[in-house]
């Protein structure tokens, strides 16, 4: 069965961000909310978490231990050879071990972002309102058949009242992107 | 609240979220590009074309045909490469430092400034290849599985930190600069009329549609990368300046050079930044977005770091004289403030030192003009800096007998233009079709800028 959403469209992030916050509040589901800019207050409300930096970290470990495993054995083990009486072992390792962890900790971190947000070159994606990466943000929510009238009577006050320039209704696109909360 | 009264306002004239789109992609969704846009392409490919027949000859003819020689080994090549890079790192020190401090005026400017580390980047990489004579083996300078033992690279050389510093500085850059114009194809592609366009900026866009979650990870991401960038842009000309300083040469084996190095490389990015901010302002009509303001607040940064190159030429002088070591203090006394090079030295000295202290005065960095005058003069005397550096310690180290002049050859100074014209058409070609300002970031900070205070400040 096709779903269908209701949309509320606004134009001024303050009041977008208080919108979602009364929203929210009154328990209703928000499915998503689109900007053309990044909203701070809106991740907390929404309670929107990441574990990209933890990750980040991690990389950086196993950028440092794979870059130290490969110069100790490419130097040591495979072809061990004196430069200028330093020892096979160096310390100056560091320098080649400090950066090579920015370059591997780097494209994993963006690696990690494109696959986790579902990003790829040429992705077809159809806007479920085209002017929300112009000036207009929306709130998208969805209209569940269990719903009853009033509910739905009740989402489109809450979206009027808390300064909704529009509110349409319209059915989801077939690429919609479907975010889960982890 | 602190950066409003300090630096007036970001954007001027009360601008929506539309008209931002509107402004910044004129250029771009303009059905041909102007006139003037066709001559510079025109003047950039006859750069680049003599570039390539410098390198024609260099890779046909042999490395013989530079002015290089047994003593001057490193001349045009390695100049240029460290002025390059050293213009590279503007990018990085807007996008990267100003993030971290706070900045918001960098919004306006950090695009064009990382698309100039890209392109710089590539034209510094050239150099060391083309100085290697033999550029078909280039390849021999990554550790790669051989058959020669397998012999390895030198992992204690700082040539080889080289390499491996510059590539993580392209790719860094690239990526970061690239990632941040994926929310501004996605609005181009939103835009768009002809159907091309949509595809292919729609290609580029990676499928951004801008949902919380979305901007979540774009921003954490972002912030990481700039807290890994940050260290990267210390360590890569730092690095660089350690392809001099281990040595033993006298005027290079200083522990100074570091932290001169980056400096140096910082003051010659934002020199090169606002050359380039002024024409872009002007040509593409962005006074509301790159504001008198914002040029000020470069100028004064560029007081502040000239002032620490001042002191580091000093502390060189002080220390060649106060340090007792006789070659020392001939390659600074003899061979630079006084001697051959003493042109060379004294044009980086004013350039560098003295003429950027003119900022100090407020009538100076509000003309416009003079601003320009005194950026192009920081770009020269940054070229001269490396000049001094490379050839003066060169030409005459320990023994007398092996003493040599250098002076480029027609070859090396069209390999150099070459570059320039490399630079220029990346810039043109980037001005076309790339959004110039970030223009998300832009609408991001027009809510507490643009609506308070605009009037106070409208004669900005």
């Amino acid at each position: 069965m096709e779903k269908i959403n209701i949309i509320g469209i606004y134009d001024d992030p303050d009041i977008f961000t208080d919108a979602v916050k009364k929203i929210k509040e009154n328990d209703i589901s928000i499915k998503n909310v689109f900007s053309p800019i990044p909203l701070h207050h809106i991740w907390d409300i929404l309670n929107l978490k990441t574990r990209l930096p933890t990750l980040t970290f991690i990389y950086g470990v196993i950028g440092v231990v794979i870059t130290f495993a490969f110069l100790y054995w490419t130097s040591v083990v495979n072809y061990p050879l004196k430069f200028g009486g330093k020892p096979l072992n160096s310390v100056s390792f560091i320098i080649i071990m400090f950066v090579a962890t920015i370059f591997v900790a780097t494209i994993l971190t963006f690696m990690t972002f494109f696959i986790r947000q579902k990003l790829w070159p040429g992705k077809k994606v159809v806007m479920i309102d085209p002017r929300t990466m112009d000036d207009k943000f929306a709130i998208v929510i969805e209209k569940d058949p269990s719903l009853s009238s009033q509910d739905i009577d009740k989402i489109n006050k809450l979206l009027k009242d808390s300064g909704a320039v529009e509110i349409n209704e319209k059915p989801e696109p077939d690429n919609y992107i479907e975010e889960e909360n982890d | 609240m602190y950066n409003i009264d300090i630096r007036g306002v970001l954007v001027k004239g009360n601008k929506t979220c539309a008209q931002v789109s509107d402004d910044i992609l004129r250029p771009l969704e303009a059905k041909s590009p102007p006139m003037w846009w066709y001559f510079a392409i025109f003047i950039t490919l006859m750069m680049i074309g003599l570039g390539l027949w410098g390198i024609y000859v260099t890779i046909d003819t042999g490395i013989g045909t530079w002015g290089v020689n047994n003593n001057v080994a490193w001349g045009f090549g390695i100049i240029n490469f460290v002025w390059w890079i050293g213009i590279g790192h503007a990018g990085t020190a807007f996008s990267i430092f100003l993030l971290i401090l706070r900045q918001k005026w960098r919004s306006s400017i950090n695009r064009a400034a990382e698309a100039m580390t890209v392109v710089a980047v590539i034209c510094a990489g050239m150099f060391p290849m083309l100085h290697m004579g033999r550029i078909w083996d280039a390849i021999f300078v990554f550790p790669y599985w051989n058959t020669r033992g397998p012999l390895w690279v030198n992992f204690n050389s700082p040539l080889f930190w080289d390499v491996v510093a510059i590539s993580t500085y392209l790719m860094a850059s690239a990526v970061f600069w690239y990632v941040g114009m994926i929310p501004d194809f996605a609005l181009i592609r939103e835009r768009a009329t002809s159907r091309i366009k949509k595809s292919v900026y729609g290609f580029l866009s990676f499928g951004w549609v801008g949902t919380a979650k979305g901007w979540l990870r774009f921003e954490t991401a972002s912030l990481l990368l700039g807290g890994l960038a940050a260290p990267l842009v210390i360590a890569v000309h730092s690095i660089v300046s350690m392809d001099f300083a281990t040595s033993i040469v006298p005027g290079w084996h200083t522990t100074i050079f570091p932290p001169y190095f980056v400096i140096g490389a910082i003051f010659s990015g934002f020199g090169m930044v606002l050359t380039l901010m002024i024409i872009v302002r002007k040509v593409f009509k962005y006074e509301d977005y790159v504001t008198r303001s914002h040029l000020d607040a470069i100028a004064r940064i560029l007081v502040f770091i000239s002032l620490i190159m001042g002191t580091a030429y000093t502390t060189e002088l002080f220390v060649a004289w106060y340090s007792g070591g006789d070659y020392e203090m001939f390659t600074f006394m003899k061979n630079r403030v006084t001697g051959e090079y003493t042109f060379a030295f004294w044009t980086m000295i004013t350039c560098n030192a003295f003429i950027p202290q003119l900022f100090w005065f407020k009538k100076i960095r509000s003309s416009i003009l003079l601003v320009f005058i005194i950026s192009i003069f920081i770009n020269i005397g940054m070229w001269f800096e490396r000049y001094v550096i490379v050839v003066t310690s060169l030409s005459k180290d320990f023994l007398p007998a092996m003493w040599a002049s250098y002076s480029a050859t027609f070859v090396e100074v069209s390999i150099f233009i070459g570059t320039l014209g490399i630079f220029a058409l990346g810039i043109l070609l980037f001005f076309r079709y790339i959004p110039m300002i970030a223009i998300s970031e832009i609408k991001g900070i027009l809510k507490p800028t643009s609506i308070l205070k605009n009037d106070d400040h409208g004669k900005n």
